[in-house]
Parts: C-alpha cells; sequence; structure tokens
C-alpha cells in the first residue's frame, strides 16, 4: 500500500470507538478529524434529524416541546436545537454527529479477576444463572433484596465477558452508585482499564473495555457496547424519561443482551422476565433478616418544623443515636422542608449535615459520615439507594409523602444492617398517617424475611 | 422562538397553563419560569440595570451564553419589555465580534431585545474578537477602543441608550459611549440587564 503520510493516531480510534460525538468537540486536530474522515473512518450525520419528524439524533428526543428554532449565525438561516441533551454540548441543525466506523481497537483478553470472596448458596445460583444468559446472548433480570451482594454476583458475569474480548457497560441513573462501585471495580479487576462517565467526570486515558456509566452518559455512545448491565433500573429519573431507556438500547450492539439488576423491579418488568430469564435472591448475603420498618406518628411534624422546634419523638431517636454514637441518615420529602429542619438539628449537635442533589459537595458529606467524621446526615431521596455504611440507622420524616414510593421505602429501609457485624438495625417510618405504599414495602419486606 | 413553554425554561418542572385574563388583555407575555425559579432573582436597586448579579445570574448567563441554549433570551422578555417600551432614546445593543458571534451562533443582547420585542439599530462594530472577562480589572480599563462605527452609519444629533447583558467595570459601556459622542451623539445612556 502506498503510504499515505498520515497514520491514525491510536489514541483518536480508542476515544471515538462506539461514541456518537459532535464534531466541534472532539478533543482531537481538525487535521486529524478531517484525515479520519476521508478515509471514511467515520459516519457523519446531521445533529437534528427533520424528517418524519424532528428528532435530536444523539439523545433521541422527539418531542416538539424540547427543541427551540432561532436565527443561526452560522449557517445564516433558522436553526433548531435540541434542548434536551443540551448540558453535553449543543446539538443543532447544523451541527454534525460523528460515529466511528473505523479499525477497532485493540481489546486485550488478559483480565485477572482479584477478589477472594464466598458466595451463598442463594448467590452462587443466580451468578450461575447470569452468566448463562450472557453466553446464551438472553437478556436478565436479577432481583435480590438490598444488601443481598449483588454487586459481587456480576464479577463472574463481567469478568466472563471481558475475557471473551467483549465491551461491558454498567449504567445507572444515580452518580452517587457510578462514585460507589468503581474503586470496587478497580480493586476487583486490576489489569483492565475502566473509565467511569457521569456529568463532570475528569477525562480519562486509554480504551476502556469496562464503562461504568450514568445512564444520561450513554446518549453519546451508539452501539458501543456487547454486554449491557444496568444496576438499579427502576430508579429515577430512568423509569421516567423514556429517553434514558431508548438511550440503553442505543449504546448497545444489536445482539447484545441487557442485564437489569434492582431490589425493588416493577410490575412490568416482573411480568417480562418471570417466566424466562429470572435470578431471585430473598436473602442478605449474611443470611439475617432485612431489618423491618417501624411506623411511627409524628402528626403536624412539618408546622413543628416550620415553628422551630424538632418533634419529640424524632428529637429523642437522634439523641439516643447521638448518645450510642451510631451514624444515622435522616430522610426528608422535599429540600425545603430539610433546610428548614438543618438548624434545628445541629442544635443537638453542631457537626451534623444535610446533603440534596444540588449540593456539590456531597461526595464529601458522604465519606464524612462513613469515616465517622460528622454524626449524621440529613438528606432526600438521593442517598436512599447504592449507599453502604456500616451500623448506619436510618429515619424517615414524613413517610407518607408521595415521593416516598414502596419501592423508595424499601430501598431506604435496605440502607441498615447491610454488615455482617451489625446486621440489625433501626428504620423508623415517621408519618403523619400510613399510606398503602408504607403498608406495601413493609409486607414485601416481611414477605422476603420468610 | 413563539411557541407557549409548558415547562420552566429553567428547571423544567411544569408551569401553570391557563392564560389568564390579565395576561390576555394587559398584553403580557406568557411566563417562561416558574415561581420558584424567579424568585432566585435580585432585582437590582439602581436605576440603569434590571438584575443584580448573584447565583442564579451566574447559572442563567452560563447557560444562555456558553451553552448557547437561545431559548433563555425568553426568561425576562416581560421585565425588559416593561422597562424598555416607553424608551425614546434610540437603542443600541452591544455588538459581538463577528467571529465570536459565528461561534456563539447568536448574539446574545439582540436576542434579549428581539425576544422582547423591543426595537433596536446597530450603528457599532467590535474591533476585537478579545473577551473581556478574561481580563482584571487594570487590564479591562487600559484596553484599545473596543469599538468602532460601522461602515456608512450615521450618528444623529440625538439620545441613544446602549444595551449590554452586563455591567463590571463598565469599559465596554464606556467604550461604546465614546464613539458614539465624538461621532455626534447629542446623549448617550445605558441600561443592563445585570449589574455586576
Amino acid at each position: 500500500m502506498k503510504y499515505k503520510g498520515w497514520l491514525l493516531p491510536p489514541k483518536l480510534r480508542d476515544f471515538h470507538e462506539g461514541r456518537i460525538w459532535l464534531k466541534e468537540y472532539t478533543p482531537f486536530s481538525k487535521k486529524d478529524i478531517e484525515k479520519s474522515i476521508n478515509h471514511k473512518y467515520f459516519n457523519v450525520i446531521e445533529g437534528i434529524q427533520k424528517e418524519p419528524h424532528l428528532k435530536c439524533n444523539r439523545c433521541h428526543n422527539d418531542d416538539p416541546q424540547q427543541f427551540t428554532t432561532f436565527d443561526c449565525s452560522k449557517c445564516q438561516q433558522p436553526c433548531v436545537y435540541c434542548r434536551h441533551c443540551l448540558k453535553m454540548g449543543r446539538v443543532s441543525s447544523c451541527t454534525q454527529l460523528m460515529i466511528w466506523t473505523g479499525p477497532r481497537a485493540i481489546r486485550t483478553r488478559k483480565h485477572s479477576l482479584k477478589w477472594a470472596g464466598q458466595f451463598t448458596v442463594h448467590q452462587q445460583q443466580a451468578a450461575n444463572e447470569m452468566l448463562e444468559s450472557v453466553k446464551a446472548q438472553r437478556s436478565h433480570l436479577l432481583n435480590a433484596v438490598c444488601g443481598a451482594g449483588k454487586t459481587e454476583l456480576l464479577f463472574p458475569t463481567v469478568h466472563y465477558a471481558l475475557e471473551q474480548g467483549l465491551r461491558v457497560c454498567i449504567a445507572t441513573p444515580r452518580t452517587d452508585v457510578v462514585l460507589e462501585l468503581y474503586p470496587r471495580f478497580q480493586t476487583v479487576f486490576p489489569q483492565t482499564i475502566i473509565h467511569a462517565l457521569y456529568g463532570g467526570s475528569p477525562k480519562q486515558e486509554g480504551y476502556a473495555q469496562l464503562v461504568l456509566a450514568t445512564t444520561h452518559q450513554l446518549y453519546r455512545f451508539e452501539r458501543a457496547f456487547d454486554v449491557m448491565i444496568v444496576d438499579e433500573a427502576d430508579a429515577f429519573p430512568y423509569t421516567f424519561d423514556e429517553t434514558l431507556q431508548s438511550a440503553v438500547q442505543k449504546a448497545k450492539s444489536e445482539n447484545a443482551p441487557i442485564l437489569l439488576v434492582t431490589a425493588t423491579p416493577s410490575h412490568k418488568l416482573l411480568t417480562q422476565y418471570q417466566n424466562e430469564s429470572y435470578s431471585f435472591i430473598p436473602k442478605r448475603y449474611h443470611n439475617r433478616p432485612l431489618p423491618v420498618p417501624r411506623f411511627h406518628s409524628l402528626w403536624n411534624y412539618e408546622k413543628s418544623l416550620k415553628r422551630g422546634k424538632i418533634p419529640r419523638k424524632l428529637k429523642r431517636w437522634t439523641e439516643e443515636r447521638l448518645a450510642r454514637k451510631e451514624p444515622f441518615l435522616l430522610f426528608f420529602p422535599k429540600v425545603e422542608l430539610m433546610k428548614i429542619a438543618t438548624p434545628l438539628f445541629q442544635l443537638l449537635d453542631g457537626s451534623i449535615m444535610a446533603v440534596h442533589a444540588e449540593d456539590p459537595d456531597r461526595k464529601e458529606k458522604v465519606l464524612k459520615l462513613r469515616h465517622e467524621e460528622v454524626p449524621g446526615l440529613l438528606t432526600t431521596t438521593i442517598l436512599e439507594r447504592g449507599i453502604t455504611i456500616k451500623n448506619v440507622q436510618v429515619v424517615v420524616v414524613g413517610a407518607e409523602s408521595t415521593i416516598f414510593t414502596s419501592s423508595a421505602l424499601i430501598q431506604i429501609a435496605g440502607r441498615v444492617g447491610r454488615n455482617a457485624d451489625f446486621s440489625d438495625g433501626d428504620v423508623v417510618f415517621f408519618h403523619h398517617g400510613i399510606t398503602i405504599e408504607m403498608d406495601d414495602a413493609r409486607t414485601k419486606i416481611l414477605y422476603y424475611n420468610k | 422562538m413563539n411557541k407557549i413553554e409548558t415547562l420552566c425554561l429553567l428547571c423544567s418542572q411544569p408551569l401553570p397553563s391557563a392564560i389568564s385574563w390579565e395576561i390576555l388583555l394587559t398584553k403580557q407575555f406568557q411566563s417562561t419560569i416558574c415561581d420558584r425559579c424567579s424568585a432566585r432573582f435580585e432585582y437590582s436597586s439602581t436605576a440603569t440595570a434590571l438584575y443584580h448579579y448573584n447565583d442564579a445570574m451566574k447559572d442563567y448567563l452560563h447557560h444562555y451564553k456558553f451553552l448557547q441554549d437561545v431559548a433563555l433570551a425568553k426568561v425576562f422578555r416581560q421585565e425588559l419589555h416593561a422597562r424598555l417600551k416607553y424608551e425614546k432614546a434610540t437603542i443600541i445593543p452591544i455588538p459581538m465580534h463577528p467571529t465570536k458571534q459565528r461561534e456563539r451562533t447568536f448574539s446574545h443582547t439582540e436576542e434579549l431585545l428581539k425576544a422582547a420585542t423591543i426595537p433596536f439599530i446597530q450603528l457599532l462594530e467590535k474591533t476585537t474578537a478579545e473577551t473581556q472577562s478574561s481580563k482584571n480589572r487594570e487590564q479591562r480599563i487600559q484596553t484599545a477602543p473596543l469599538f468602532r462605527l460601522k461602515t456608512g452609519a450615521y450618528v444623529e444629533h440625538k439620545e441613544y441608550l446602549l444595551f449590554d447583558d452586563i455591567k463590571t467595570t463598565g469599559t465596554t459601556l464606556q467604550h461604546a459611549t465614546e464613539i458614539l459622542m465624538n461621532a455626534g451623539a447629542r446623549n448617550v445612556k445605558s441600561f443592563t440587564l445585570i449589574n455586576g
């Protein structure tokens, strides 16, 4: 072959393989990109598809409300852009998206699994079933109670897939879960390049055969993964935002199996999978029963907090935890209410802190609780899943609020007693009236314990 | 740009949709943000700006200018319209450098006025593609002329009102004022959306 005077930079290939990327936002030089396009290494498509109806080619949003038309100074004509995925860099009619079609990145088959843990009988069975499903390229639902050791269960399957030279993605709706999983996978797969992708994640080098990402980040991938694992498949906003579900479909290759992992599957998911590929783990890894939530009335708690008083029962519970030096989480239905309550709780102990979704320090605050630097945290539902803190005790304030669905309540109760040394703990639902969702959560937990 | 918003442009919460008689009869614009978001903005105490710079404004400018969300030009249209509809002076928005404007794909000052249906003309053009926000106070004050008259522009002996999104040290507005005054304007006032 004649020397063409240009060699494809491996870094460019490693980055762009599997990604659908705005041409203007590529981290590589214009020259290399142009050369790659000339070599037909990229399929270049328009950002917004106009026919048959408006659709964003990156996030597949097609809700007309989410598009805006304006007079563009770049293309000198009316231009449409998608507001749905705006934060990832604006996609408009006059921007182009590039999809890698060139040579594939080199995938190593050497992946060691450094994990010495032991599976329980239930876990082993589920792990085997899951592995079988992946081998048969069949989608699978894993339903396991909180603290059943779902993450560990994934190890054999992920290891098998990596050794087969497959590219694996573990997606979850929550950034906190990505942050929690990343170090764990890094220690277990020391030879594997793993990338953790979430809003604001740092730049990471190399070709990652294992990607941990929030479901939002999957907008940026297309037919990239040979195995797609969705952790916490029932969490907000995944079930709520249909484009996230289509993103999961779009980010995997056509025949790639999807493995759904959750403690609280929706009815729809259950009926879809129950008869074919379905594993169920009713017991925690330490075989101790799940803590059953206690219901306590806390009449007019909102009024009382607004008047600057912590309701008596809640105050007594908190003081007890402080006295026994047990870490605790207090879940609130609304940020506003939590902000009113925070200074009141700080009167009991000055180092008590509060976290909510937009808190820039939320990572650090959770770490502080884990390292016992703060006695407890006030939080909204963002910490309802994915976090593990030794010997934590939990209270839900206003468990009757609509935001606390039965699955949210089961998840919250599931924070308690995850450690084998502290398998028991207190879960209290303080309420202003018992709802069906609360009853449902309790019934399900009691059922799992049978 | 004329579509009716059903979700808050800033937080995507559903907006109370019903068009009230008051809005219809007083020819007001439909609100595009929810009450909670609008409460985060602080009105300015000065007569030459609408708002005071705060965290909410910082977010807003980031989304509008950096993330290029042109739709956000509509957020302040009612307030801008009310403030400028009886303005007798000719309104001139601060122009962007053509290269910068192509990069951003829109002129943020013009879009704000367009959304508020305020008529304006353009007599100036920007000489450099440098941004003010990249310089410190001393550099800003000692900078070379930022504007010149557009070729063929005719400055009448009357009052002009310069419009910009934000005023920090006032260097930009001062430069533009000087050019217009030297070209024969009777008086030049300025008005900004935000006071830094």
